[in-house]
């Protein structure tokens, strides 16, 4: 298999799961918190957990499916937002910055077999899930209301609050699901280690 | 390349499902230990406690289980090497028809099984309407699948194997997750419709008892095998006896 | 699910998905590009009637896609309104609401396999540097296919909760949600080799 990336069945039904499950947080009424109508508002836990549970290429693959839906026109955003008009208002950038932030949280937390350990994803979280997403998302609301960075940086304050509880929130469920049901962190390397599931194997 | 595809509906001889001396292990537990039998019988029930090895058994047959020792053959291939064609004649039905489904109607569910078979548009679309007539689901062709109900789920993931036309059709408790309607619904049809050979593992010993032929699992190895009221009797006997 | 797609028979609805976007992405970086000059509001006005007309869609649904991204428009104002002159924060907001609204337009006129077909194709020039497109459309397909399957689950678990008088807590409807999810997946990736998926 000479290709760099390559996805199993088993990372492609995981990916499906994951897209699924950030869709789902974005429905009305599904989810147990403040039900607040502002798109985005618990999805981008589903795309923290995403990057800590799948690893880096299929947490921000499963990030994009989702993304692809709702450009596709599913209403899949909280709030039933969705179409191709949220990729080209000034949230654009923070939805890219997802892609790559769960790629970015994939990396720093990189668990495998290990118990994935509460800074490594509370850092990952951080970076990932808040450097990234700002750092890709208010430059794109800058130049697509041709107003000054700095000044766009600092209205964006006002959403760090909220974040930083979803970084909380992320490392908590992460710590608790390594106890539940410690297969989930199993990546399909780890998987072709162990003779386990032989189920895993479909390459030919 | 080009599969078997003589004679594929009406009722076919049974294939010869070979083991000899089969192990499987799941690290160090053994899923199933030297398992040697040779069936070639057109209903054969396999029963068994949970975790006595009768779905591993199964697993085996289209190759989802690969064998950790023994030999292995099902209608003189190997699973194991050759994984693409064993897929093609072996369909594999599971309990949960929600696990199944892939495809987001129930029309391109039937027609996903068929992809990359070398037929055209056209020529999957007049199988996927037969297959659909066939199942009483050609009302509900283009209804989202997960729509259905519980029986229709388990009828549509039924029909989605056979429309590829497998030879041997594995049910892993297909009725397990059903109610008595469908149960009876799925079992009368598995039993006494079904033109394909059938590995039906199954907890309803009743289904069990109209098999031509039985095994029984425990613990991993088989313990039991032959006629049907024979071998439920004496399962009965050994679940009342400890 | 709302589906964003109204059915129709304009000039927009017949034309293909692919040059659709194309065509929309044009407009946009022409209204962009236009940015702070002053004819970049009217620019984006003329745009969005004649696109909404090319639709056939009248005042009402214009009305409603705006309506749509109230929030959107707060956020936009919020962010710049503390800095801006007003009548600068008001005329950016008002632009980029031209876009997003334009943008609506190829939703409100495709249908979602169309939209998926087209990235598909717009994806098979890249099989040669490695991308699977038969395996993005499966992605896809079963994405759609998972989401009420996911749905179901957390019903199931909310339930459960209520049942036992527990207090919905995010973390403890989050684990359940998950577990049973990655479950899911496994039994899918099983029924999908044994179908012969590769």
């Amino acid at each position: 298999m000479a290709r760099k990336v390559r996805f199993e069945l088993r990372d492609l039904t995981r990916i499906a799961v994951f897209s699924a499950i950030i869709a789902v947080l974005g429905l009305p009424g599904a989810i147990p918190i403040f039900g607040s109508p502002v798109p985005i508002v618990v999805q981008n836990l589903g795309m923290m957990l995403a990057g800590v549970v799948l690893g880096p290429w299929a947490g921000a693959a499963a990030v994009l499916v989702f993304e692809v839906l709702v450009f596709a026109g599913l209403p899949l955003l909280s709030g039933g937002h969705g179409g191709a008009a949220v990729f080209f208002g000034p949230t654009a950038g923070y939805l890219i910055g997802w892609v790559v932030g769960a790629f970015v949280i994939g990396l720093i937390v990189n668990t495998g077999t290990r118990k994935p350990q509460w800074w490594r994803v509370a850092l990952g979280c951080v970076v990932g899930g808040i450097v990234v997403v700002y750092g890709m998302g208010i430059p794109v609301l800058a130049w697509v209301l041709s107003a000054p960075i700095d000044k766009m940086a600092l209205s964006n304050v006002v959403y760090l609050p909220g974040d930083v509880i979803k970084v909380i929130v992320a490392t908590v469920i992460s710590l608790a699901l390594w106890r539940a049901y410690p297969q989930s962190f199993v990546r399909t390397a780890a998987v072709t280690a162990r003779v386990e599931e032989p189920a895993a194997h479909v390459s030919y | 390349m080009a599969p078997a595809q003589a004679a594929q509906s009406q009722p076919q001889s049974p294939s010869e499902i070979f083991l000899d001396a089969v192990s499987v292990a799941f690290g160090d537990r053994h899923a199933l230990s030297r398992v040697s039998v040779t069936l070639n019988h057109r209903r054969i029930g396999v029963i068994g406690s949970n975790g006595s090895g009768k779905s591993t058994f199964a697993r085996l047959l289209n190759g989802l289980v690969t064998p950790t020792s023994g030999t292995l053959r099902v209608s003189g291939l190997n699973p194991v090497t050759e994984a693409k064609e064993i897929r093609r004649r072996v369909g594999f039905i599971f309990s949960n028809p929600d696990a199944q489904i892939v495809m987001p109607t129930v029309a391109e569910d039937v027609a996903f099984t068929l992809r990359g078979r070398g037929y055209t548009r056209a020529e999957i679309a007049v199988r996927v309407t037969a297959t659909l007539e066939r199942y009483g689901l050609a009302a509900h062709a283009d209804a989202p699948a997960h729509n259905l109900s519980g029986g229709q789920k388990q009828l549509l993931a039924l029909s989605a194997i056979l429309v590829g036309e497998p030879q041997i059709l594995v049910a892993d408790e297909p009725t397990a997750l059903l109610d008595a309607a469908n149960t009876r619904r799925i079992g009368n049809y598995l039993l006494d419709e079904l033109p394909q050979q059938l590995v039906l593992v199954t907890h309803d010993l009743a289904l069990a008892a109209r098999c031509d032929h039985v095994l029984r699992f425990s613990e991993g190895r088989l313990v039991d095998q032959g006629h049907p009221a024979a071998v439920i009797d004496r399962y009965a006997n050994a679940v009342e006896h400890g | 699910m709302i589906a964003l797609y109204r059915p129709g028979t304009s000039l927009l609805h017949r034309t293909p998905a692919g040059l659709k976007v194309v065509l929309f992405m044009l407009v946009s970086l022409a209204i962009t590009v236009a940015g702070s000059t002053p004819w970049a509001l009217p620019l984006a006005l003329v745009f969005v009637i004649v696109g909404y007309l090319l639709a056939g869609f009248g005042a009402r649904e214009l009305a409603r896609q705006v309506f749509a991204v109230r929030w959107l428009v707060l956020f936009m104002l919020v962010a710049q309104i503390i800095f801006l002159p007003p009548l600068v924060a008001v005329g950016n907001a008002a632009r980029v609401l031209a876009v997003v609204v334009l943008a609506a337009l190829i939703t409100l006129t495709t249908r979602i396999p169309a939209l998926l077909d087209a990235i598909d194709r717009a994806l098979r020039p890249l099989r040669r540097v490695g991308v699977n497109s038969a395996a993005v459309g499966l992605l896809l397909a079963m994405t759609i296919t998972t989401i009420p399957v996911i749905a179901g689950f957390a019903a199931t678990i909310r339930e459960a909760q209520r049942a036992r008088g527990a207090k919905l807590r995010l973390a403890t409807f989050a684990v359940p949600l998950l577990v049973m999810s990655l479950k899911h997946s496994d039994d899918l990736a099983d029924a999908l080799a044994a179908r012969g998926v590769e």
